[in-house]
């Protein structure tokens, strides 16, 4: 229960919001990296490995609309990670000390920044989506896969933000901040990342299997893959898997804030 | 005797730089854990590519790919060794070499030899992890040895572009923001797979890189096969590099100290 007169949970986690999004509004450059990794990223490996698309079994012949979707949810990602440098720092510099010792529930300390970022990764999403839709990838989902490449980058984003959480209240120094980033790295890259499950070879066939982002990645290619058409059967196991990995990362965070 | 006393100083320098960054784990995981976790994601997510009719016939899919890590460390060891550069100005510890009765191209060079011995270790270390991974090269100790040569001398290139930027802004911040930038120089050679198959652009933008040169050098090193890179040419293009670059550091450092 609050204490008498505090504020109710709702304008809490609105101020908190407010606060991540100046983070973009007054720090310069602040959402660059986040931005221009992945649109490098996309122009490197869609010039790179194009042909690909030769292979018997891929089902799309535009290297580029395969990549699109990884690109932007490694944008998103990076951007949800960043809520954990975010954090690192408040500690280091003692705010979020502060924010402890405020007559409000925990948790709802942790939903703001998580709806900044998610807000905030609309940017790099949108940004690696209209430069690759410039350069060539193809739109066969229409606005139902729109939706779902969006709904799919948001989620991964909260993810991505609570896993940069757990990471700052664990290690409490923004020094961690490259672990966060390269959980994100790494959490998108051992999936279907470069070519679908029918031409991964080795040991990256098994990890794509059993990663939940191979699911997430496929929600999300239903925009611009034509051989993903936007269905239930291809969305479902996304929506799903982004759930299972809000629940365990959120059950991390929560845990290691309760210490 | 001269000589000899800023040989001792570049020494000095260049050790410092190199246990200043073992230090800072921070600083050296990404040069040593990036390159080799997009290794064995691109080994394993793109190998299928061996059967396109165009690809060469190589012993090892693996040892292929590896020249693109070895210069993707060569990148972030030049990185790397910029951003220090740059925490050295901006915490004053440059500014006390500056009054230090040296002479002010060792700053540069001993800096640059610290980027070197950093390569040297990243190149062993990416080339022992892909033969314990199952890669092939035909080509022997000499030509791994030769490849350690190349890559150290297109480190102390790249190391020279980042020391220039660090010496003319003095920002630690903006050093860590170009990160991205260096996969566009990486991107536009045929790291990871052969010139003839980029896609038309990039493989024309791929020619007025040297890194590609490098990169087709080393892979020729390695598999024995000289079809797939001239050394001569790659050493000749990281050579260009570094004494270029070089001279850009000391031109920024001299600019640098005129507007002290």
């Amino acid at each position: 229960m609050s204490a008498p007169g505090a504020p109710g949970a709702l304008p809490v986690a609105f101020a908190l919001w407010r606060r991540s999004l100046n983070e973009v509004l007054r720090v310069r450059g602040a959402l660059l990296p986040a931005t221009i990794a992945p649109v490098v990223f996309l122009l490197g490996m869609s010039g790179q490995f194009g042909r690909l698309t030769g292979l018997d079994g891929f089902p799309t012949d535009s290297y580029l609309s395969w990549i699109v979707p990884l690109s932007c949810l490694q944008g998103a990602g990076f951007a949800g990670a960043a809520t954990g440098s975010n954090l690192a720092r408040d500690i280091e510099q003692g705010w979020f000390d502060r924010l402890l010792v405020a007559p409000v529930s925990r948790p709802v300390l942790l939903v703001g920044p998580i709806l900044g970022a998610v807000t905030r990764s609309l940017v790099p999403a949108t940004v690696v989506l209209v430069v690759g839709l410039a350069l060539g990838a193809e739109l066969p989902g229409g606005i139902p896969g729109l939706i779902a490449l969006y709904v799919a980058c948001a989620g991964f984003c909260a993810v991505a933000g609570l896993w940069g959480v757990f990471i700052a209240l664990t290690f409490r120094t923004q020094q961690a901040g490259p672990l966060m980033q390269q959980g994100v790295f790494l959490a998108v890259f051992l999936s279907t990342a470069y070519t679908p499950e029918v031409l991964l070879r080795g040991w990256l066939a098994g990890a794509a299997e059993v990663n939940p982002v191979t699911q997430v990645l496929e929600l999300a290619r239903q925009a611009t893959v034509s051989g993903i058409e936007p269905s239930v059967s291809n969305t479902v196991p996304g929506l799903l898997a982004l759930a299972g990995m809000l629940v365990a990362f959120g059950a991390l965070a929560l845990r290691r804030l309760g210490r | 005797m001269n000589a000899a006393r800023e040989g001792r100083v570049v020494l000095a320098l260049g050790r410092r730089s190199l246990s200043v960054q073992f230090r800072r784990a921070q600083l050296l995981m990404p040069t040593f854990v990036l390159p080799l976790m997009l290794l064995a994601v691109i080994a394993s997510g793109t190998s299928a590519a061996q059967d396109l009719r165009e690809f060469p016939d190589v012993a090892s899919y693996l040892a292929f790919i590896v020249p693109g890590t070895i210069i993707q460390g060569a990148l972030l060891a030049g990185l790397t060794s910029g951003a220090a550069l740059a925490a050295d100005i901006e915490f004053g510890f440059f500014d006390r070499l500056l009054a230090a009765p040296v002479r002010r191209t060792s700053l540069v060079i001993g800096r640059q030899a610290g980027t070197l011995g950093l390569s040297v270790l990243q190149t062993v270390f990416f080339l022992l992890v892909a033969l314990v991974f199952g890669a092939r090269f035909p080509g022997g100790v000499d030509a791994a040895l030769a490849t350690i040569v190349l890559a150290g001398i297109t480190a102390v290139g790249l190391g020279g572009i980042a020391a220039a930027i660090a010496l003319r802004t003095g920002s630690l911040a903006l050093l860590q923001s170009i990160f991205p930038f260096v996969f566009v120089l990486l991107f536009t050679a045929p790291a990871f797979f052969p010139r003839e198959l980029l896609t038309p652009v990039l493989r024309d933008a791929a020619v007025y890189n040297p890194l590609t040169y490098v990169v087709e050098a080393v892979r020729g090193l390695l598999a024995g096969d000289s079809a797939l890179g001239d050394p001569w040419v790659g050493l000749a293009a990281a050579l260009g590099l570094a004494i270029a670059t070089t001279a850009l550091a000391t031109f920024a450092l001299a600019q640098r100290l005129r507007s002290l």
